[in-house]
This record gives C-alpha cells, structure tokens and sequence, in this order.
C-alpha cells in the first residue's frame, strides 16, 4: 500500500500518492451508480427482473417462484449499504400502519443510544446520528396523513437522512457484535478480535454486509428478516433464511449475490 | 450535503476547542476560511520519540461529502517517519482511507496522526526510503527524524554533526532542503550523498 516510489532520484519530481488515486477512482465509480439509481426506488412488478435475466434458465426460474410467492418489489442502490438501507426504509414502512410495534421499537430505539455510549463509542458523533435517526422515527409515529408513505421515500432518498440512519443502525449492529463478543467471535475468520471486525467490516460506510451484519442487528433491534436467496444455487426455489432463526419475519428481502432489495409479499 | 459537513465540523469544531488535548497544548484546530471546507490542525510530537517538542502542522480539506468520507489530511511541516511522505507529506493511515467510519471525528484524527508519529506502521510504508531506514537502522532512523523535528518543527535538539554535513553539500550550491533529504536517505554519508546529487 502507498509506497510512492524506490530511488532517490524520483523524490523530487513525483508526489503522486497510489492510494488517492484508487480512491479517487472508487468515487468515480460509486458517482456513476449513483446517477444511475436512486438510494431507494419505486415498487415495482417482477417483470423488470424476468428481462435482466432473460435467457438465464436457472434465473428465470427463480424469478418465477419469486413471483408465486411474493407480490412486488423494491430496488435499493448497490453502494454497499444496501442492507441497512433496505431494511430500515421497509421496517419503518410498516412501522406507518402499525401503532403498537410503533410504541415497543420507540422505546428501545430511544434507549440504544445509552448503550452505545456505555460501550465507550463517541458520546458526540453517537448523540448525531440518534438525534437524526430518532427525528426520522419521529416522523413516522405521527402517522394519520401527517406523515405518509410518499414522506418516507422522499426522506430516504435525501442522501443527508438516508446515510444518516444507515451509520446509526451500524453502530447499533457493532454494538451488538461487542456485547456479546463471545458468541459472534465463532463466525470471524481469521485472527481478528470481534472489536477489529467491527472497525473494519461495520462501522465505515459502504462495507457490505453478511449474515453476522444481519443477526447483529435484527437480534438488537427484535425484528425478524427473511432474506430469499436467488442464485446459482442448484434449488428451483429461491430458499428462505430467517434471522433470528425462529422469529416471525416482518422484514422480506431478496438476496442476489452482492445485493439485498426489499420484497413484499 | 454539504449543509450536513458544514453542520457536523461546526460541532465538531467546538468538541475540540473544548477538548482537555486542547488544555494540554497536545492538538489544536484552527479554522481557514469561513465555510469550513479547510482547517489548519496541529499536533504536538509525542513524549519519548523523535519528534518530542516539535510541533506539526496539518492541511485538512472536508469533502462535501463528510461524515461519510473521511477528511483529507497531509502534513505540512516536513516530517521524516514512515508512514508520511517526506516530499508531500501524504499520510498513509487506514482511518483516513477505507477505514474511515462516521462515527470519528477531527479530534479522532488528530489524536490517531499523534498515535501513529509514536508507534510506526513500517510494514505499510508511505516512505519506502524512510521505511527501510527504520527497520535497517533504528538508531540512524531516530536520530534523522529528531534532526528534521528541529529543523522543521520546532524541536529541541540540533545535532552539529548533521548540520556540518549539510554545510559541506550548501556550499557546492545544493540547496539547504535538497542536501537534507539527501544525507537522510544514505544514512549521512556525505560520499553517496554527494554522489547522488551530482550523478
């Protein structure tokens, strides 16, 4: 990493730093996906995923089960974020027509800041993000027209809010990692201490996420997912996995390698 | 968004005014210009290494897009260390590249950068010359960055020895700085030094 160059003899004219330029690159990158699709879309029917796949026999059948099993779906942007993205708008969607997990999800998130603080994560930047976030959670109690569905997707996709709420719930997911280090340090490879995973897999934006990211959060926050994998996998059937194991899932999304999109069922 | 930068380094901006580092004279902040996209930092080299009482000065640009991205920081006194570029003063530390999260902050940076002046990365060189030096020779490493402290940050020691040298090359006309980096990079010996400049 980083090494500018060998002999001496360049010192004076090159001051051209490797790593910038990869970034530089990478936000290049990141800026054409972005004009491209918007942070959360529209809903919409199967009939856009059938033509991205057309041709792919494997694909299409599983778009067909999708299809039997689920009614419509929501695109999120591939920046990495797209889990936490993917799972807040469609868990606070809900959240509009339904009072009482309302009151319950409420009063926890406005008690995980505590938490977090007591874990030793930055008092100041952590009392940003949940002011922010809990503004959001906020909006949508008030519910009755005051705030609708078209409010939140507006909200969400203000890049300001939207990335806002995606930092909070990574640092509820890598508090949760911490606290029960013990557990999750099973599913780390390598050497790595739970803590350095956290830094370096969950705190920084645009790091994708994996089922330890998903069991983290849905544990910490008591919300069940169900993620539907579609991929080459041999099935005919795009298979279910429920997060925790057990609960009753009120968050669907649809897995594609690298990807997670929301479903409805 | 950059209503959200400008908002969060306004805050951020105050915690470090605010801080006990600052009481300690250990970092400071300064503002450049009014709509905070630059900020002038500064840390002091840390106790018990080559850069103790020196102090260094930092660029740091805020992207539009900050939190979410990391500051941009380059050192702006001449260090000799080697995780920073002695030409650019480019910095290599993964908190300010993918590492970055958005929960740290400019007093985060700040307090890493000091962090990093006294415990090296020299498996992940900014400066490979420097890199070399300090895990060849240790003791030459050391005595070059304490020379550069007091050249160029302020620091207490000046070593004639050193000085001495880089008489000999000023007065063939190389320039004082050019001399410097010289020497530094064959270990003092005024021979390949001088070799190297006139090759």
């Amino acid at each position: 990493m980083g090494e500018e160059r060998s002999t001496l003899h360049d010192r004076f004219d090159t001051g051209v730093n490797q790593d910038e330029l990869i970034l530089q690159q990478q936000r290049q990158i990141e800026k054409e996906i972005s004009e491209k699709t918007p942070l959360v879309g529209d809903m919409e029917n199967f009939s856009s995923l059938e033509k991205e796949y057309a041709g792919d026999a494997v694909y299409c059948q599983k778009v067909q089960d999708l299809s039997a099993k689920y009614k419509s779906m929501r695109r999120t942007r591939p920046d990495g974020n797209c889990f936490f993205r993917a799972f807040s708008y469609a868990y606070l969607e809900q959240l509009l027509n339904n009072p009482e997990e309302y009151e319950r999800f409420y009063a926890l998130a406005s008690k995980s800041k505590d938490n977090l603080v007591a874990l030793g994560f930055p008092q100041f930047t952590v009392e940003d993000f949940h002011d922010t976030f809990m503004e959001v959670v906020s909006r949508v109690g008030k519910g009755g027209g005051t705030f609708t569905q078209t409010d939140l997707h507006k909200l969400f996709n203000e890049q300001g809010y939207s990335d806002y709420i995606v930092v909070y719930l990574r640092l509820i997911t890598s508090g949760r990692l911490q606290q029960e280090a013990e557990f999750y340090q099973h599913f780390i490879e390598g050497n790595r201490s739970v803590t350095d995973f956290c830094h370096q897999e969950v705190e920084p934006m645009y790091k994708e996420s994996d089922h330890i990211h998903i069991i983290a959060l849905s544990t910490a926050l008591n919300v069940g997912v169900r993620v539907r994998y579609m991929d080459r996998g041999e099935s005919s059937e795009v298979i279910a996995h429920d997060f925790p194991e057990g609960t009753r899932p009120s968050v669907h999304l649809l897995y594609r390698p690298g990807h997670y999109d929301i479903l409805y069922p | 968004m950059a209503n959200i930068a400008a908002q969060r380094i306004k805050r951020e901006f105050k915690e470090v005014i605010k801080s006990e580092e600052v009481a300690k004279c250990a970092i400071k902040v300064e503002l450049v210009n009014d709509n905070y996209t630059e900020l002038k930092g500064e840390i002091a080299g840390p106790p018990e290494t080559p850069y103790e009482g020196g102090t260094f000065v930092l660029e740091i640009k805020v992207p539009e897009t900050y939190p979410f991205n990391p500051p941009k920081v380059r050192f702006i006194t001449k260090i000799w260390h080697p995780n920073i570029s002695s030409v650019t003063g480019a910095i290599c530390l993964d908190i300010l590249k993918d590492q970055w999260a958005a929960a740290m902050t400019l007093r985060t940076v700040l307090l890493s950068l000091q962090a990093l002046l006294a415990a090296a990365e020299p498996d992940d060189p900014q400066d490979a010359v420097v890199a070399k030096q300090f895990k060849e020779n240790q003791d030459m490493f050391k005595q070059t960055a304490r020379h550069w402290t007091s050249i160029y940050a302020g620091g207490p020691h000046r070593n004639t020895e050193f000085d001495l040298k880089i008489r000999r090359l000023t007065d063939m006309g190389i320039e004082d700085h050019q001399a410097r980096v010289a020497l530094s990079s064959y270990n003092w010996d005024l021979e390949r030094a001088t070799e190297q400049l006139f090759s």
